[in-house]
């Protein structure tokens, strides 16, 4: 064998793997994409569904666009308190981040920088509670809620999401805390700052990044959440969102149309906001179970 | 070493804001709830202390709660089961994917939706074809029309519907978790074994997958504690029909309590499922705390 019938050998391999290569690469593009249809078709045909009318839903295919938008089904919904039930979410959601980020921030301070003894016994106690399922507490929770008569009440919702967002929130902040050099807060001390401006002029504004982490899996969390909002909520000016939508989604049960507009404005607010952060939202939900 | 030294007062100001709502609100119920347990109540008027009746009745008079109890666990099991399909996409994703943004947001897109969106949602899909559901008109487009089944409705099929809910709506968290855990591998690695001959999957077997051991663990607890609690998702499609057959422990739970009004026996049942989860928690950390050490 010479030289060139080598060097032409080695080349036709080389092309071969090539080739093989890029047959591979275009199956895995498709599987992905595939994924990709399947992941989010589901919310497209979703929104074509919420502009059709309920003949073009009953008779029709399903990749059918509609014939003509009817966003009377949108309107059939925002009659429905969509509103309202909006401003309640917003309302419990922005109160439960804010008591979840000061209530943990301080105490994740305290057991990543104070000088006690029972620092790891309270980080433990959150750790434990990370296992306990958030429906264990439901039935005793109504019955304590009720005789202290805060069931029904705003109230009675952030309760318990502030009290379930914290463990994660501690293990995160005081995770991070705890990686400060200790020598900010030496020549603090020597300044003369004391415990309260050193927590609130110096390790706050520093843990910035992990305050968002623990604000993003909050605002999924709690934004979402459903079955206690069912169960301790009964008046129809207090439901928060998922909860509203539940309930039109269940009575209106013939108006096809409608329930889909319904759904369709449920997840338009995380959906808008997902828009916005997705690379930090993605990110801060995978740091929060990664951490936790 | 901490260097603050202050007064026990500063600390429980610090503190005891925290864990008075803490403790108030998650370990106080469940110590309420492991009592409650032991008593025969309708949760309003006279209650009655009788010890360890209603377990005996839950473990063996019950016929919902073993079914329920193979739900939750068969619950488990596939959401597992998702978890080396998730690893696979990870994978893929870092070999052939320059700029993975666009595909990772759209597997992620369905995790941050409300269970109730989803459900609904997906309760749409199962409909009747008459009724408008997708799924079915897919089938008899297809020519699969045998197929069609009325999704949420049949005993048989039910609780696997449901099952597919839940691994379509978390796939993409757990792809992300993994391809995460993959792009923290040391790139020299690679480079090293490469050099040594190990590529594509031969570098997967004995690089990749040592190294994400911890974040892969990350994921099967997640699944499971997950699918313990699946909860919202059954409450909002099925509640536990038909005729319990996608009962699982907490919509059983759920229904003896409010449905039925015994509240003691929902208790008892709360209980168990308290127990299950720190015991799953226990196994699975052992488990892996085995596995990392013989891969490292």
């Amino acid at each position: 064998m010479n030289t060139s019938s080598v060097v032409q050998l080695n080349q036709q391999t080389a092309t071969a793997r090539r080739r093989r290569f890029s047959v591979a690469k275009t199956i895995v593009i498709l599987f992905l994409s595939l994924l990709v249809v399947t992941q989010v078709y589901p919310l497209l045909w979703l929104v074509l569904y919420s502009l059709k009318t309920n003949e073009e839903i009953l008779s029709g295919s399903f990749f059918a666009l509609p014939h003509s938008f009817q966003w009377s089904n949108y309107s059939a919904a925002l009659e429905g308190n969509y509103v309202r039930y909006l401003l309640n979410s917003l309302f419990v959601t922005s109160v439960t981040m804010a008591a979840v980020i000061l209530l943990s921030s301080l105490c994740a301070f305290a057991i990543s920088r104070f000088r006690w003894k029972y620092g790891q016994v309270v980080m433990l106690l959150f750790l434990v509670g990370m296992m306990i399922p958030m429906q264990a507490t439901l039935l005793p929770l109504m019955i304590i809620f009720k005789n202290i008569h805060v069931l029904n009440t705003h109230l009675s919702l952030i309760l318990p999401y502030v009290a379930f967002a914290m463990p994660i929130a501690v293990f995160i902040l005081s995770g991070f805390m705890r990686s400060i050099p200790h020598e900010i807060e030496e020549s603090a001390v020597m300044d003369g700052a004391n415990v309260g401006r050193i927590f609130w002029s110096i390790i706050l504004p520093v843990s910035v990044p992990p305050v968002m982490t623990v604000c993003i899996l909050t605002f999924i969390n709690i934004w979402n959440e459903y079955i206690l909002a069912a169960t301790f909520i009964s008046s129809e000016k207090l439901k928060t969102l998922p909860f509203g939508v539940n309930s039109f989604v269940s009575q209106y049960s013939v108006n096809y149309g409608a329930i889909g507009a319904y759904l369709v404005l449920g997840a338009l607010p995380v959906i808008i906001i997902y828009f916005l952060l997705a690379d930090k939202i993605t990110q801060g939900m995978v740091a929060g179970a990664v951490k936790g | 070493m901490n260097v603050l030294k202050v007064s026990r007062l500063t600390i429980a100001a610090f503190v005891l804001p925290c864990l008075i709502i803490y403790v108030g609100i998650v370990f106080v119920p469940i110590i309420v709830s492991m009592y409650s347990g032991l008593l025969d109540w309708n949760g309003i008027g006279e209650s009655k202390f009788i010890g360890l009746e209603n377990f005996r009745n839950l473990f063996f008079h019950d016929p919902v709660f073993w079914p329920s109890v193979r739900r939750t666990l068969m619950f488990a099991v596939f959401s597992m089961a998702e978890i080396p399909v998730a690893l696979l996409v990870a994978i893929l994703l870092k070999r052939y994917v320059r700029r993975p943004n666009f595909l990772v947001s759209s597997y992620f897109l369905p995790v941050i939706l409300s269970v109730v969106v989803v459900g609904q949602l997906w309760k749409t899909i199962y409909n009747p074809a008459s009724m408008g559901g997708m799924l079915n008109q897919v089938l008899t487009t297809i020519g699969l029309e045998s197929w069609t089944h009325t999704w949420l409705t049949e005993p048989a099929v039910a609780m696997y519907s449901l099952y597919f809910v839940a691994l379509w709506q978390y796939l993409g968290y757990h792809t992300l978790i993994q391809y995460t855990g993959i792009l923290n591998v040391p790139e020299e690695i690679y480079e090293a074994a490469r050099i040594d001959g190990a590529e594509g999957f031969t570098a997967d077997r004995y690089i990749t997958f040592p190294n994400i051991i911890p974040i892969f663990k990350i994921s099967i607890v997640l699944a499971f504690i997950g699918s313990l609690q699946s909860f919202d998702m059954v409450m909002v499609m099925t509640g536990g029909g038909p005729a319990h057959a996608t009962d699982v422990i907490s919509t059983h739970m759920y229904n003896m309590s409010f449905l039925s009004m015994k509240y003691g026996y929902g208790s008892s049942i709360a209980a168990f499922l308290v127990v299950l989860c720190l015991a799953a928690t226990f196994l699975i950390n052992l488990i892996f705390s085995k596995l990392e050490k013989r891969f490292s």
